[in-house]
C-alpha cells in the first residue's frame, strides 16, 4: 500500500554557485543529497516516499547545464538543464540526429517535456526511459564533474541496474556528448504504450542504420530496447544478422526476432512478458523496414 | 525549515513570496497567492490541471519548486483575460461547450493557449497531441478540440 | 417598459442550445470549488492511517506517540464513532473498530498544522493487526468455504428492498423469477451460454475528494465537500455522530467531476469526526490521487453467466442470468446496484422468461459505490454480447434482431411493470446508420482488420422507491429571478437546464434566472442526491412547479390590481400581458413591492416566493422470491451505441473510425449540453472498454496513480462521434424530459466486443480490451504469426 504525501516531504532547496560547489555539497551529504534538473522524477519519488531527502541540489544554474549545440566537426553536446522539448525543436537535432528528437517528442506531456531533461532521463536510468536507447546507438558519452574534477563516462558503461548508474556521490553530468553521426544515418524510435501517445512504454525499439563498407551487407544497424530488460539494452545480436548478409525483408525479419530472442522481459502492471517479446519483434521489424526502406532509396 | 523569499511575476503582477522549501509552484499559487484558478488533480505531472505558463511555455506547476522560480513570469487562467476581456481561447470554448465540470479547464486553456503561441494553424493531430497531459473526464475533449480549432481561425 | 415586442418569447427556452450558466467562472478560474474555500492560518490538515491488510482484527491502536508530536491537534480512532452508517445497508463505521476489511480502510485518522506534520504523526500511529484469511472472489465469497467477513450481518438495518442472508457474505440476493425459464430452452432453436468478468473500475474525477469540517462551539458542524449529496450526507454523517440533522450544515460548491464517487459519505466524515474533538477549527481532509484510486469507492466487479436462447424466427425466448457482485468490504451502496443489476436484467429486450440471481457479496476489496449507470455497465457488457452472438447463430443481421427484439410499450417487463412508450427502434435506426451497419467495409491498410458493433441499453433511474425534491423560485426589484434547489452542478449543465426550465415555466427570458449556489443545506431545498440521472426529470418537476407557483402568485397579484381574471392575464418574456385589456406591465418592482389597486384600495400581493416539490409516489416493491411487482421503477432510458472500428495486427491497438450514440432523451430541453453529455459519456466508456482496470491482487490496486491507471486521453480520441437523439415524451417528465447523463457510458464496452468480434472472429471475454489482450487472441488463434 502506498500513500504518498499530497505535496512534496519537508526538504531544502540548494542551488549551488559552481560545480565544485555542487560537487562537495553531494559528496558530503551523500545519501541524503541529489542533484536535480527537471525534478520529473525526483519529485514524483520523493513523494511517494521511495526516496527521501534532506537536499535538492538544482544543478540548473550550473556552468555547461544550458548549452545545447552542434559542433560539424565534434558533434552535439546537450546539457544537462536542456529539455526534452528544446531538444526536439532544436534545428540542429531535427537536422542530424532526427531520431533523437522523435524520441525526446516521444515522452510524456508537451508541458512535462519543457521539465524533463535527456540528462535526467539517463541518470534516471528507468528501463523504460525513452532517450537513453537512441542516445546509446549515438555512442553518447557523458561528462560528468565530480569530487575529483571532470571525466567522461560513456553510456555503454554508465547502467547498472534499474535506477543504478556508475555516479558516485558528488557526482554532478554536465552534459551529455553525442559525437557526428555517421554519414548517411537514418534512425527511429517506435513506442508502444497503453494510450495512443504520452503513456511510458511498454516496449520502445530504437533502431538506425548507416551505410559502411566494414560489413558484409554494407549497411550497419543498431538496435536498442527500452522497457524489456533491467537496463538499456542493445541487441547485439540481431545487429550481427544484419551485417552478414544482403538486407532483404527476409533478413529483416530474422533480426526482428533473433531482437526478440535476445530479450527475457517480465510481466508487470503495463504489460505480460509474453505480449512485451511479441512486441519487439513486432516494433523492431516495422523499424528496421522503416530505416532500410530510407537508406535504400 | 527556513523560509525562502522570492520574487517573481505572475500574471503581470510582481510579487515576493516567502516560500517553504518544499513548496511546490502549484501551492505557492494557489496558497500563498490565492489564485485558485489553477487545480490540483494529481500533484505528479499526470493530469495538467496544475498547468501554467512559466516564462511563456506551459509547465505542469506541481512539477516545480517554489523556490526556483526566483525571477521567473508565471502567467495562471487568472492572467488569460486581459482588461476585462477573455481571450479568443476563452470565448471559443463558451461557445463549443467544451466546459463541463471544469477542473480540467485552466490547464486545458493553457496548454492550448501556448500551443496557439507556437503553432497558430495545428492540425487536429497537432491539437491533440498538444492537450495529451491534459486529463478531461467529461467531456470526451470533443468539444475542446473544436474550440481550440475555432481560435486557430 | 413593455411594449409589443414583449408579447413574443424571443427564444423559447425548452429545447435551446444556451452556453452553460457558470461557464464564465469557469474560463476565467474563478469558479469556485470546494479546496478553493479559503480559511486562513487556523486551518488545520487531516489526514488519515489505512489499513494495509486486506483482513485482520485490529488488536491494538496506540497513538500516544503521534498525540505528543507538535503540530497535531487532534488524532481519532474507530472506538468514538461506532455508529454505522450506510445509504442502503448500514454496515460501515467512520473508522474500523475491531477489523479492517479493505486495504485501505481508515482505522485512525489526525488533523495538525500542516500535511507534513499530519502524514509524519500518521507514521507515528501504532496498530497491531492478527491477520484473517480474506476473500478475493464474489463467486468464492458467496460459498459456504469462504470466511466471514461481516459476521454481524442479521443485525443491519436496511430497508426492505435489501435481501442480506445472515451468517454468509451474500448483503443482498435479488431474484427475477418470470415466465418458466426450464420449459422455455426446449422451444429454443438457438442458445448462447457465456461467462464474463467485469473488473472494478475507478470513477476518476479530474477533482479527487475533498472535505473541510468545522464544529463551532456550541456544537453545530458546517462540511464544506466536493459532493453530489449534501441532504444525503447531512443525514448519514448526523445519524453517525448522533447530531441532529438540522446541527449539520452541508456547503457544497461546484464539483470537479462526480459521475458517482461523491454520491452517499465516503471520506466526508473523517475530517468531521476530528472536527468534533477539535471544535472552532476548520479541518480539511483532501485525498490524494493515489488515495482516490485505492480508497474510495469504486464500481464493484462483477462475474456474469448468461444463457439466452431465440426461436427460429430469431424471437428471444429465454434468459438467465447469474451475477456475482463483488461488493467489497462494505455493500451500503453496492446492494441496490445489485437490485438494479437484477430489475432491469432483461436489458431493454422483450424476454418472456427469466431467471435472475444478482447476488451482492462482500469481499475484502475495495467498497463498490454507484458509478455513473450503476450495474447497467456490467450488466450490457455480457449481456449484449452474448445476443450478439446469439444473432449471428440465428443466422440474422444484427440490426434486424435487436429491433425485433427490442422493447416496446406495452410488453411485460422482467418485473411484471410495462413498458411506457419508447424510441429504441429510432435509436437503433440512427446508429445503423450513421455507421453503415451491415454493410463490409474494407479496412484502411493491410496491416489492419476492420469490424462494427452495435449495443442497445436501457437504464432506469436506481434508487429507493420515494427520493424527493424541492425548488423555490424569488425574484428581485429587476424582475430577475433567483431559482433555489438542492441538486448539485457536477458538470453535467443541470443548473444551466434549471433556469431554462424556469424561465420557460414562468415566462421569463433565460438570461433573467439565477440559481442560488452554492447548495447550502441550511438554505437550499431538499433534494436527495444527484445521481441516477434523475434531474432533470425530478428536480426539474419541483423547479417547474416552484415557477408555477410563482407564477400564479404574481397573475393574483396583476389580476387583483387590475380587477381581470388570471385567465385573461399571461407571461411573456418577462412582461405580464392581458388578453383581454391589451394592458402591460413589466415584472420589475411589482415582484417585490407587489401593486397598488385602483382607486386607492390599498395594495395586493408582496414578495414572490414560489414553492415546489415533487417526488414519485407509484413505485411499489417487488416479490422478495421472484422480483415481480406493478411498478418497479419510475421510467427507463433507452439507447443505442455503435463502433466502426480497425485493429492493428502488429500491436493489438484499435484505432476507432466512427462512433455513433442515440439516446431517448423524451425532450432535449438543451440539446448541446445532451449532446455533450452523450460525448463525455461514450468517451468514458470507451476508456472503461479499453483502458480501465483497477489491478487488484491479494487485495492490493497495483495500479493506483495515473501512471498505471490509463484513461482516454485527446489523442485516444480522435475519431467522428455521431450523436443524434430521439424524443419520446416521457408522461411526468418537464416537457417530456427524462435523464440521459449516464446512459452513453453502458452499452460502450459491449459495442466495442461487438466490433472487435466482427473484426476478429474472437470474442474477449474479461474486458479491458486491451491491446495486449486482442493481440494476444490473435496470436492464439493464428491470425498473426
Ligand atoms: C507524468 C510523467 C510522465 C513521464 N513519462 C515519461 C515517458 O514517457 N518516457 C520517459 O522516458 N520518461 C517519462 N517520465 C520520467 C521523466 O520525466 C524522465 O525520465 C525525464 O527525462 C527525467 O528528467 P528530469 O530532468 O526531470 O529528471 P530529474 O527528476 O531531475 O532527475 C532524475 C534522476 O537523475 C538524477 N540527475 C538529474 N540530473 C542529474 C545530473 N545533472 N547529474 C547527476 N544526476 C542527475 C537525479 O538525481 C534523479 O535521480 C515521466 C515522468 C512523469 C512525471
Ligand atoms: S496536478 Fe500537476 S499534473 Fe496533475
Ligand atoms: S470538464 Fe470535467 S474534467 Fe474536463
Amino acid at each position: 500500500m502506498i500513500n504518498p504525501h499530497p505535496g512534496l516531504p519537508e526538504l531544502q532547496y540548494v542551488k549551488p554557485a559552481t560545480l565544485q560547489e555542487a560537487s562537495k555539497f553531494l559528496a558530503d551529504n551523500a545519501g541524503v543529497a541529489k542533484p536535480y534538473s527537471g525534478g520529473t522524477d525526483s519529485f514524483v519519488r520523493l513523494r511517494d516516499g521511495v526516496l527521501k531527502l534532506d537536499y535538492l541540489v538544482d544543478i540548473k544554474g550550473l556552468e555547461g547545464t544550458k548549452e545545447l549545440s552542434f559542433d560539424p566537426q565534434k558533434g552535439l553536446t546537450i546539457g544537462a538543464a536542456v529539455t526534452m522539448n528544446q531538444v526536439a525543436s532544436h534545428p540542429d537535432v531535427l537536422k542530424h540526429y532526427p531520431n533523437l528528437a522523435e524520441a525526446a517528442a516521444s515522452v510524456a506531456s508537451y508541458q512535462l517535456r519543457n521539465r524533463a531533461t535527456i540528462v535526467g532521463n539517463i541518470c534516471n536510468a528507468s528501463p523504460a526511459g525513452d532517450t537513453i536507447g537512441t542516445c546509446m546507438l549515438l555512442d553518447g558519452v557523458l561528462k560528468v564533474h565530480g569530487v575529483d574534477g571532470v571525466r567522461e563516462v560513456p553510456l555503454n558503461s554508465f547502467f547498472l541496474a534499474p535506477g543504478r548508474t556508475v555516479l558516485k556521490p558528488g557526482d554532478v553530468v554536465i552534459a551529455v556528448h553525442l559525437p557526428v553521426p555517421p554519414k548517411g544515418l537514418v534512425g527511429t524510435y517506435k513506442k508502444l504504450g497503453r494510450n495512443r501517445i504520452g503513456d511510458l512504454s511498454i516496449v520502445g525499439v530504437a533502431v538506425l542504420g548507416y551505410p559502411t563498407n566494414e560489413s558484409a551487407s554494407g549497411y550497419r544497424f543498431r538496435i536498442a530496447l527500452a522497457s524489456v530488460a533491467p537496463v538499456p539494452f542493445e541487441s547485439f545480436k540481431a545487429e550481427g544478422v544484419l551485417s552478414g548478409k544482403k538486407i532483404t525483408s527476409e533478413l529483416i525479419d530474422e533480426a526482428a526476432v533473433a531482437t526478440m530472442d535476445s530479450v527475457t522481459p517480465i510481466d508487470d502492471v503495463r504489460g505480460s512478458a509474453r505480449y512485451r517479446k511479441q512486441m519487439v519483434k513486432n516494433l523492431t521489424r516495422e523499424a528496421l523496414t522503416e530505416v532500410w526502406t530510407k537508406l535504400s532509396k | 525549515m527556513t523560509l525562502k523569499t522570492i520574487t517573481l511575476t505572475v500574471n503581470d503582477m510582481v510579487e515576493t513570496v516567502d516560500v517553504p522549501q518544499n513548496m511546490t509552484l502549484l501551492q505557492m499559487i494557489r496558497e500563498k497567492l490565492s489564485l485558485t484558478g489553477t487545480k490540483n488533480g494529481c500533484a505528479a505531472g499526470e493530469c495538467g490541471a496544475c498547468t501554467v505558463l512559466m516564462n511563456g511555455e506551459p509547465v505542469n506547476s506541481c512539477m516545480v519548486l517554489a523556490a526556483e522560480c526566483e525571477g521567473a513570469n508565471i502567467t495562471t487562467v487568472e492572467g488569460l483575460a486581459k482588461a476585462g476581456k477573455l481571450s479568443k481561447l476563452q470565448d471559443t470554448i463558451i461557445q463549443a461547450g467544451g466546459v463541463q465540470c471544469g477542473f480540467c479547464t485552466p490547464g486545458m486553456l493553457i496548454s492550448a493557449t501556448a500551443l496557439l503561441k507556437r503553432n497558430p494553424n495545428p492540425t487536429d493531430t497537432e491539437v491533440r497531441s498538444a492537450i495529451v497531459g491534459n486529463l478531461c473526464r467529461c467531456t470526451g475533449y470533443v468539444r475542446i478540440v473544436d474550440a481550440i480549432k475555432m481560435a486557430a481561425k | 417598459m413593455a411594449n409589443a415586442k414583449s408579447k413574443e418569447q424571443v427564444i423559447n427556452p425548452i429545447g435551446a442550445s444556451f452556453t452553460r450558466n457558470d461557464v464564465y467562472e469557469k474560463v476565467t478560474g474563478t469558479a469556485i470549488y470546494t479546496d478553493d474555500f479559503q480559511f486562513g492560518n487556523k486551518l488545520l490538515y487531516a489526514r488519515a492511517k489505512r489499513s494495509p491488510y486486506p483482513h485482520a482484527l485490529i488488536k491494538r491502536i496506540d497513538t500516544s506517540k503521534a498525540e505528543a508530536l507538535p503540530g497535531v491537534k487532534v488524532v481519532v480512532t474507530g472506538k468514538d464513532f461506532p455508529n454505522r452508517i450506510g445509504l442502503y445497508l448500514q454496515d460501515k463505521t467512520i473508522f474500523a473498530t475491531d477489523r479492517v476489511r479493505f486495504i485501505g480502510e481508515p482505522v485512525a485518522a489526525v488533523a495538525a498544522t500542516s500535511e507534513e506534520v499530519a502524514m509524519k504523526a500518521i507514521e507515528l500511529i501504532e496498530v497491531e493487526y492478527e491477520e484473517l484469511e480474506a476473500v478475493f472472489d464474489a463467486e468464492f465469497g458467496a460459498s459456504d468455504k469462504a470466511p466471514l467477513i461481516h459476521p454481524d450481518l442479521d443485525k443491519y438495518i436496511c430497508p426492505n428492498f435489501i435481501f442480506p442472508k445472515a451468517h454468509t457474505n451474500i448483503a443482498n440476493h435479488f431474484k427475477i423469477r418470470k415466465g418458466d425459464v426450464a420449459s422455455a430452452w426446449e422451444k429454443c432453436a438457438y442458445i448462447v451460454e457465456r461467462s464474463f468478468k467485469i473488473p472494478h473500475i475507478q470513477h476518476v474525477p479530474i477533482e479527487t475528494h475533498v472535505a473541510v469540517a468545522q464544529m463551532d462551539e456550541k456544537g453545530k458542524v458546517t462540511v464544506w465537500a466536493s459532493s453530489q449529496s449534501p441532504f444525503a450526507q447531512r443525514n448519514l454523517i448526523a445519524h453517525a455522530l448522533h447530531i441532529s440533522q438540522s446541527d449539520l450544515r452541508v456547503i457544497a460548491p461546484m464539483v470537479g467531476g462526480g459521475f458517482g464517487s461523491k454520491a452517499g459519505v465516503t471520506m466526508e466524515a473523517v475530517p468531521v469526526a476530528l472536527a468534533t474533538k477539535c471544535k472552532g477549527w476548520p479541518i480539511k481532509f483532501i485525498l490524494t490521487r493515489e488515495e482516490e484510486f485505492y480508497t474510495n469507492f469504486v464500481r464493484q466487479g462483477l462475474t456474469i453467466h448468461v444463457k439466452v436462447g431465440c426461436d427460429k424466427e430469431g424471437n428471444l425466448l429465454a434468459l438467465k442470468n447469474m451475477m456475482y457482485w463483488d461488493g467489497g468490504a462494505s455493500t451500503e451502496y453496492g446492494t441496490n446496484v445489485t437490485r438494479a443489476g437484477g430489475y432491469s436484467s432483461s436489458g431493454p429486450y422483450d424476454i418472456p422468461n427469466v431467471e435472475t440471481d444478482s447476488i451482492c457479496v462482500y469481499t475484502n476489496h475495495p467498497i463498490g459505490g454507484a458509478y455513473r449507470g450503476f450495474g447497467m455497465s456490467e450488466l450490457h457488457t455480457g449481456l449484449d454480447q452474448a445476443i450478439d452472438e446469439l444473432a449471428e447463430k440465428a443466422g440474422i443481421d444484427k440490426v434486424t434482431f435487436l429491433k425485433k427484439n427490442g422493447v416496446s410499450e406495452g410488453d411485460v417487463l422482467v418485473t411484471g411493470m410495462i413498458m411506457h412508450k419508447n424510441g429504441i427502434q429510432e435509436c437503433i435506426d440512427n446508429v445503423a446508420k450513421s455507421l453503415k451497419m451491415g454493410e463490409k467495409e474494407k479496412p484502411s491498410s493491410p496491416d489492419r482488420l476492420r469490424g462494427k458493433g452495435i449495443a442497445i441499453m436501457w437504464k432506469a433511474p436506481a434508487m429507493p422507491p420515494n427520493p424527493g425534491s424541492s425548488a423555490w423560485v424569488e425574484m428581485s426589484e429587476d424582475g430577475n429571478v433567483t431559482v433555489g434547489l438542492g441538486g448539485q452542478e457536477i458538470g453535467q449543465g443541470t443548473f444551466t437546464v434549471m433556469a431554462q426550465m424556469a424561465a420557460a415555466a414562468l415566462g421569463v427570458p433565460y438570461e433573467k434566472v439565477r440559481i442560488a449556489g452554492p447548495v447550502d443545506t441550511q438554505y437550499s431545498p431538499y433534494e436527495w442526491q444527484t445521481v441516477a440521472s434523475r434531474l432533470t426529470w425530478s428536480m426539474g418537476n419541483a423547479v417547474v412547479l416552484a415557477a408555477k407557483d410563482a407564477r400564479r402568485q404574481i397573475l393574483e397579484t396583476v389580476a387583483e390590481a387590475w380587477k381581470e381574471s388570471t385567465e385573461d392575464l399571461d407571461i411573456i418574456n418577462g412582461v405580464v400581458v392581458s388578453y383581454k385589456s391589451e394592458r402591460e406591465t413589466s415584472l420589475e418592482n411589482i415582484v417585490i413591492y407587489g401593486m397598488p389597486k385602483e382607486n386607492n384600495e390599498g395594495w395586493t400581493g408582496g414578495p414572490i416566493v414560489g414553492r415546489g416539490s415533487f417526488m414519485p409516489k407509484y413505485v411499489t416493491n417487488l416479490d422478495a422470491e421472484t422480483g415481480q411487482g406493478p411498478r418497479a421503477v419510475v421510467h427507463y432510458t433507452v439507447g443505442c451505441e455503435g463502433l466502426d472500428i480497425e485493429i492493428d495486427k502488429n500491436t493489438g491497438t484499435i484505432y476507432v473510425l466512427k462512433g455513433a450514440a442515440s439516446f431517448d432523451v423524451g425532450k432535449a430541453i438543451n440539446p448541446a449540453l445532451v449532446k455533450a453529455q452523450v460525448e463525455g459519456g461514450f468517451a468514458q466508456g470507451l476508456s472503461s472498454a479499453m483502458f480501465e482496470e483497477i489491478k487488484l491482487v491479494k487485495g492490493v490496486m497495483t495500479n493506483p496513480s495515473f501512471v498505471d491507471y490509463r484513461i482516454a486521453t485527446a489523442p485516444d480520441m480522435d475519431f467522428p462521434l455521431d450523436t443524434p437523439f430521439v424524443e419520446v415524451p416521457q408522461d411526468d417528465g418537464p416537457w417530456g424530459a427524462r435523464g440521459v447523463g449516464e446512459h452513453p457510458m453502458v452499452p460502450t464496452i459491449a459495442a466495442l466486443g461487438n466490433a472487435i468480434y466482427d473484426a476478429i472472429g474472437i470474442r474477449l471475454f474479461n474486458p479491458p480490451y486491451s491491446a495486449e489482450k486482442i493481440y494476444l487472441a490473435m496470436l492464439d488463434k493464428g491470425l498473426v504469426k
